[in-house]
């Protein structure tokens, strides 16, 4: 049977990086074909090139709809031709409709005004068909997750979709809405719908996929019959790569504990969803600890609440060099020696428009004041000294930050947040979207920190990166840590297990 | 990477606003003769001095990506509260502006206060303003004409915009500031030779030489009138403290850096909250010294004293290349902004344009101008 939605040896470059290196990938009517690998393994990015969010041009290999060649200028294209993704940030209007949404765009109109009553008796058809029975005149905003999510779908059905991509349908969803999601699926797998889904969930994969596809760094592992695979196969394709020398960390010689979470607990702002529980992990002066979990595990929120930028403490303490730190703002935690690297760079790190220099010296103000003003000497001395230290490309320190690659944005980030001469540096994913070179670059200076006694926290999504660059690996899941783990003991098996939650794999 | 067409546009950029100003001064000398006269110009210099200082202020505000709307009506109020001290109460013209300024401070302050920590839009709450301080400089004054001195005898508040320095002492001003100019690029041009940073020491000396004959020219042509009026001292005393503060402090490094990306900025340790409260209150030093002059030029505080005021100051902001994003802009830029505005209004007055028409060429002029800035400021 020729598949519905075929992709053959596609490669996606983006500027440093090849994000899909010749990947093969297809999907049939009727059929349930389970995506897996890493955060970062290229499954988001093929995603996007079969929906059409990458457009036709701007990759190499080929599309095939019905068997033939299919070249789409956007996501409009691929929703003609049958294919819709539900991505995991849903494109729903919250302030709008459940009957505006279903009909997003498409609103049936009567001589010229919006036919109110068509829409509200189409939504409600579709969402009937999905099991859904809500008000059509709700805003979306007022839905759960779970709902929004089958809001979704039905926009999606409506347009005819033959092939539906689901991006962690069930991430955001509690357990009995997972399952009715699950039932779901199954059911438009008998209608002929062609089904492409996307799980960090193993469970769920063997449950309802009939084929699974592993990607590793950008590449095809493997495609298997899930009849035919178990979940240690799985896991093993996900991660067998072997740790090179990219990993230049030194063992270390641990001083005193320098940070020490005691419990902590925090909720995020409006009692949301999000929040930390019982937190316990110390560092000691000249160690790495790496914390690893998957998205929404709450890693970036235990550093940003450590650093005062999120959540109110609901309990438990943080020690900093055995005084109690409670700081509620970055600048308390900056003051008290805390400095941090933030995970998105270009969204919450950087000035984009401001030159080199001026993000370099941002957080040390205070120390380039001379008579009130700041003393420009002095501050260009230090920027010339750290772009030479780091190894910043920079055509000058007059250059905007947001020209540079993404490796010396980085860089310039960890020299702001070492000119603070902090005592503990967290790091949220400071290798993300750099290449090996900058890596081993970032990699080299955690160790120089380390050997002057900072203690640095290390959020990865890459168990390579956390096993090779830790000195100990906390693993959370939930909010929660899952688990702990020595160097000795880490190995990517038994860390992706704590990240899901199970049993170690046989 | 974009070679020397990028350049090109990077300097017709930074240069537009003088360009645009040079047409519309040479436009006014040849359809309006006086327009160049000594008298016109000292005119147009306190004028000019009116709007920029609010203008200013303005864009200690904007950087930080926020706006302020309530400054007409509070340049109206500040000057008011000033005149009603003064005529009604026969407190002595310093007490009464000094009170006034402590007034305006306290309540821009608390602007900023409200717009941080109630997160609600600054446009929303200084439109608050700009309706509330409307009524407010009403009532105190009554909807009456207010002197701002006693009658025949004129005071402090008065004299704010009817004294000249002497001859004398602009020569002595402009020799200042001359000196100050190329002091400071020989200081600099020495100091990057020192330390081999690079430093154009050729075009340094032709800015400063250019500032230098400007202040010259200026001190010349108000002396071949009454002499320097006192607003421009105010006015260069403003512009001083602006650039001071945006380009060589922490504060104006954060209002730039809030701007750009406030979410960076927060993370950066920077008192977001806190900076932005400082960037209202120093506006409101700025509605202040604009209410006396504006209120002293008009003689007596009235119902239509700062009228449309908060529009011009944004209009110079803009047309000087302030990004009302937030983030982009200098004293410099808003300074010609302020100027183009300024001899528009006074040429097509000296022409005796009918105000409807004043109203439309404004209006078209500033949307012109941002965009031609838009135009230019695309990457190629």
């Amino acid at each position: 049977m020729t598949p519905v939605l075929q992709a053959r040896g596609v490669v996606k470059r983006f500027p440093g990086v090849v994000a899909l290196k010749g990947v093969d990938f297809d999907v049939s009517a009727g059929e349930v074909h389970a995506l897996c690998g890493e955060n970062g393994a290229g499954k988001s990015t093929l995603i996007k090139l079969l929906s059409g969010v990458h457009p036709h041009g701007g990759y190499e290999g080929e599309l095939l709809v019905d068997g033939r060649p299919a070249a789409f200028r956007g996501v409009g294209d691929a929703q003609g031709a049958g294919i819709a993704a539900i991505a995991q940030e849903l494109a729903l209007v919250p302030a709008l409709s459940v009957a505006e949404n279903v009909r997003l765009g498409d609103w049936p109109s009567r001589r010229g005004l919006i036919d109110w009553g068509e829409a509200r008796r189409d939504a409600r058809e579709w969402l009937g068909r999905l099991g859904l029975d809500v008000d059509p005149d709700l805003p979306v905003e007022r839905l759960g997750a779970g709902q929004r999510q089958l809001v979704e779908i039905a926009k999606a059905l409506r347009l005819r979709a033959r092939v539906l991509i689901l991006d962690e349908p069930t991430a955001a969803l509690a357990e009995a809405e997972a399952r009715r999601l699950i039932a779901l699926v199954r059911r438009l797998r008998g209608e002929g719908i062609a089904i492409v889904y996307i799980s960090h969930r193993l469970e769920e994969v063997f449950e309802v996929a009939d084929r699974v596809t592993v990607l590793r760094d950008g590449a095809t592992v493997s495609t298997r019959a899930v009849a035919e695979t178990d979940r240690a196969a799985l896991i093993r394709d996900m991660v067998g790569r072997e740790l090179g020398d990219l990993y230049p960390r030194r063992a270390p010689h641990p001083g005193d504990v320098r940070l020490e979470l005691r419990g902590v607990s925090a909720e995020g702002p409006g009692g949301a969803v999000r929040a930390i529980e019982d937190v316990s992990f110390a560092v000691r002066a000249g160690e790495v600890v790496g914390i690893g979990g998957l998205m929404g595990a709450g890693r970036t929120e235990v550093l940003m609440h450590l650093y005062g930028a999120w959540g109110r403490r609901t309990g438990g303490r943080v020690l900093l060099d055995r005084e109690i730190l409670d700081a509620r703002t970055p600048w308390e935690a900056l003051g008290a020696g805390l400095s941090l690297v933030t995970e998105d760079r270009r969204r919450y790190g950087l000035i984009l428009d401001r030159p080199v220099g001026f993000n370099l010296s941002l957080s040390t103000l205070k120390d380039l004041r001379r008579r009130g003003l700041i003393d420009e000497r002095a501050e260009s001395a230090l920027n010339q000294r750290d772009v030479d230290e780091l190894r910043i490309k920079t055509p000058s320190l007059a250059a905007r930050v947001g020209g540079l690659s993404g490796g010396n944005q980085q860089k310039v980030l960890i020299g702001r947040a070492r000119r603070s001469a902090p005592k503990v540096l967290l790091l949220d994913e400071p290798t993300k979207g750099v290449d090996v070179g900058a890596k081993v670059e970032i990699y080299e200076r955690i160790n120089a920190l380390t050997a002057k006694g900072l203690a640095v926290v290390l959020v990865s999504s890459e168990l390579p990166e956390l096993i090779g660059m830790s000195d100990r690996i906390v693993m959370m899941r939930g909010g929660r840590v899952a688990g702990e783990f020595s160097r000795a003991e880490a190995t990517q098996e038994r860390l992706i297990a704590a990240a899901l939650g199970q049993k170690e794999a046989a | 990477m974009s070679g020397t067409k990028g350049i090109g546009r990077e300097a017709l950029r930074e240069w537009s606003a003088a360009l645009a100003l040079a047409a519309i001064v040479a436009t006014f000398a040849v359809l309006a003769p006086d327009f160049l006269g000594a008298r016109n110009l000292s005119m147009l210099a306190i004028e000019l001095s009116n709007t920029a200082i609010l203008a200013l202020g303005m864009l200690l505000v904007i950087l930080p990506g926020h706006i302020d709307l309530s400054v007409g009506s509070g340049v109206g109020l500040i000057g008011g509260v000033a005149a009603v001290l003064v005529t009604r109460w026969g407190w002595p013209a310093v007490g009464a502006m000094a009170a006034a300024a402590a007034l305006a401070l306290g309540v821009w302050w608390l602007m900023g206060k409200l717009i941080v920590s109630q997160r609600m839009p600054s446009f929303i709450i200084t439109l608050g303003g700009l309706l509330a301080f409307k009524g407010l400089f009403w009532l105190v004054i009554q909807d009456a004409t207010v002197p701002v001195s006693p009658a025949g005898a004129p005071n402090l508040y008065a004299r704010l915009t009817t004294t000249y320095l002497p001859p004398w002492a602009g020569w002595a001003l402009a020799a200042g500031a001359a000196a100050w100019l190329i002091g400071g690029w020989a200081l600099r041009a020495r100091r990057a030779e020192s330390d081999g940073t690079p430093y154009d020491a050729e075009l340094g000396f032709l800015k400063a030489f250019l500032g230098a004959q400007l202040a010259v020219l200026f001190v010349a042509v108000m002396n071949g009138f009454r002499g320097v009026p006192l607003p421009t001292l105010l006015l260069a005393a403003s512009y001083l403290a602006v650039s001071t503060l945006t380009e060589r402090t922490a504060f104006g490094r954060r209002l730039y850096a809030i701007g750009g990306n406030a979410e960076a900025a927060l993370l950066a340790g920077i008192d977001v909250d806190a900076t932005v409260i400082l960037a209202f209150a120093a506006m409101g030093a700025a509605v202040a010294v604009t209410g006396f002059l504006q209120t002293a030029y008009a003689g007596a505080s009235t119902t239509t004293v700062g009228d449309l005021m908060e529009l011009d100051a944004i209009a110079a902001c803009v047309i000087g290349g302030t990004s009302l994003m937030g983030g982009r802009g200098d004293a410099r830029g808003v300074l010609f902004g302020a100027l183009i505005m300024t001899a528009l209004l006074n040429g097509m007055t000296l022409m005796a344009v009918s105000p409807e028409i004043k109203y439309v060429t404004r209006g078209v002029v500033l949307a012109l101008a941002v965009w031609l800035d838009t135009r230019l400021s695309k990457p190629a």
